[in-house]
């Protein structure tokens, strides 16, 4: 089935917007493919959601490395990038890029347009990428030593960008990160 | 064939061609972006009438010679009717995110016969979709509630032969419902008994109205009306009424009521011999011998007719009878 896009864009004037009862203009980037991308070049969007992360208290089960760890990235609070695919991606997919890249944060240089590359279609909303937010951050706290058994925190969203990502689908059909 | 929508653009007048499903379009006269909205419609898939009537009467035939039905239901069985319908249907499919944290509990016994309970942590990510299906109109006395099949070709061409009931109920209450759904498969699927810790995100991605085919067969037997249905996509009974024999419900009381009892008194027995001398094994015995008497005495009381499919006063099956014996077992584990 055609997927449709959630978001619209003015080739005109280069303005993304999207409507859900009004129109709403959205800031977004687009990324620069590296000069050795080869195949068919196309941008996959991603919602960069910038948020606080306050952890009042948790509780983890054997969980002394995670202490260790902790300790010297200097405490469970503050600002963080989280990247959530808004593409109609399978689960394992989101979830392997949603970790990669909140964990380590893609760095390119940007571009005006799109020119001729396709868009993939985004189908996660503005406000669902905020409560996918909260998911990510709690599957990283989750994801370190030890078995997580309470988690008492307030994750607060300060502001969402559109960041497109250049991939490169290769013989195979296979989307290859084309940075 | 695409379907293209003529429309007529507001600033130069020059005619403007759509293809069905896009809302944003350049003016090939003026260049101005433009954006048609309409209503928020729901996408419609209707599922080809694959099944003729020969099969759907030879399938409920077939039908009849399984499943403890009346012996000579082949042969005094008569087809009245079968006819074709649409069935309209919510199909949605809705994506859990979240993490459910706890413990489970497992109970140790030494040879002292001491108890030691020991706490194991779990933590487990749900990212799952789940795809949920429910009739969109009310089904009647036709024991079908949801879509098990969602596979075959689409086509709308038998719209204008086949009667189709209109869908009465509403997107929002189905996304509402496969939201519950999908939550409570979550839930069940972490296998978390004690949770201390729970976070889970629940998003509808797609929802989707399908049209069904299937033939209603109404049939006869000992001048009883009986009624079955039978997918048109797949040629399958989908649910249906039929009589039971009363040789199988005499039998089932018969052979219960002796097994039970062999097994109740066997294990009485059994457990007052001097080198058993257990009184638990008579416990389990008598529990043993009471489910089966209870098996038997379902299948006595409702035996006269068979039913298959999603009715709301449907009987229990075997795996429904299984599951209430359990329980009944575990309840009684527990008051000992």
């Amino acid at each position: 089935m055609k997927q449709k896009d959630k978001l619209f864009y003015c080739a005109q004037c280069g303005t993304m917007h999207v409507r859900n009862g009004g129109v709403e203009k959205l800031d977004y980037e687009i990324a620069e493919f590296s000069p050795n991308a080869q195949g068919e070049k196309v941008f996959m969007p991603f919602w960069r959601v910038y948020a606080s992360l306050i952890v009042r208290s948790k509780n983890v089960e054997g969980g002394t490395l995670f202490k260790i760890a902790n300790f010297l990235k200097g405490g469970d609070s503050g600002n963080m990038f989280i990247y959530i695919p808004a593409a109609d991606l399978n689960t394992g997919d989101f979830r392997r890029m949603a970790v990669q890249f909140t964990s380590s944060p893609p760095r390119y240089s940007t571009r005006l347009k799109f020119g001729n590359e396709v868009r993939i279609p985004a189908a996660i909303s503005k406000q669902e990428a905020a409560e996918l937010a909260d998911f990510v951050v709690v599957t990283m706290e989750a994801e370190q030593p030890g078995v997580l058994q309470r988690l008492d925190y307030t994750l607060t969203v300060n502001d969402t960008k559109l960041v497109y990502l250049p991939y490169v689908r290769n013989a195979q059909g296979q989307l290859m990160p084309g940075l | 064939m695409d379907i293209s929508v003529g429309l007529n653009c507001p600033t130069c007048g020059g005619a403007i061609s759509l293809p069905e499903g896009e809302t944003t379009i350049s003016c090939q006269y003026c260049g101005s972006a433009l954006f048609v909205e309409g209503d928020q419609g729901v996408t419609t898939i209707a599922f080809k009438n694959k099944a003729l009537k020969d099969a759907a009467v030879a399938s409920t035939q077939h039908w009849w010679t399984h499943g403890l039905k009346a012996r000579d239901l082949k042969k005094v069985g008569k087809i009245n009717e079968a006819y074709p319908i649409y069935l309209p249907f919510w199909k949605t499919t809705t994506r859990v995110a979240g993490w459910i944290c706890g413990y489970e509990e497992r109970r140790h016994t030494d040879q002292k016969g001491n108890v030691r309970v020991e706490k194991i942590p779990k933590e487990v990510m749900v990212l799952q979709d789940y795809v949920f299906s429910e009739i969109a109109c009310d089904p009647g006395d036709l024991g079908i509630r949801t879509l098990k099949n969602m596979v075959g070709e689409t086509s709308f061409a038998d719209f204008d032969m086949i009667p189709t009931f209109e869908a009465t109920t509403s997107k929002d209450a189905a996304v509402t419902k496969a939201k519950g759904d999908a939550l409570a498969k979550a839930r069940a699927s972490a296998h978390v008994p004690h949770v201390t810790f729970e976070k889970l995100h629940v998003f509808a991605k797609a929802l989707t109205m399908i049209y069904y085919p299937i033939w209603v067969v109404r049939y006869s037997y000992r001048d009883r009306m009986y009624m079955d249905t039978v997918d048109g996509v797949t040629g399958q009974v989908m649910s249906g009424r039929a009589p039971g024999d009363p040789l199988f419900q005499a039998l089932a009381v018969t052979f219960g009521a002796a097994g039970g009892g062999l097994v109740a008194a066997g294990s009485i027995i059994y457990a007052g011999a001097s080198y058993a001398n257990d009184v638990r094994i008579a416990g389990v015995g008598l529990v043993v011998g009471a489910v089966i008497l209870f098996l038997a005495y379902r299948f006595f009381r409702h035996g006269s007719e068979r039913v298959q499919g999603e009715f709301k006063e449907k009987h229990a099956g075997v795996g429904d009878l299984l599951k209430q014996a359990q329980q009944v077992s575990k309840t009684l584990e527990g008051l000992r």
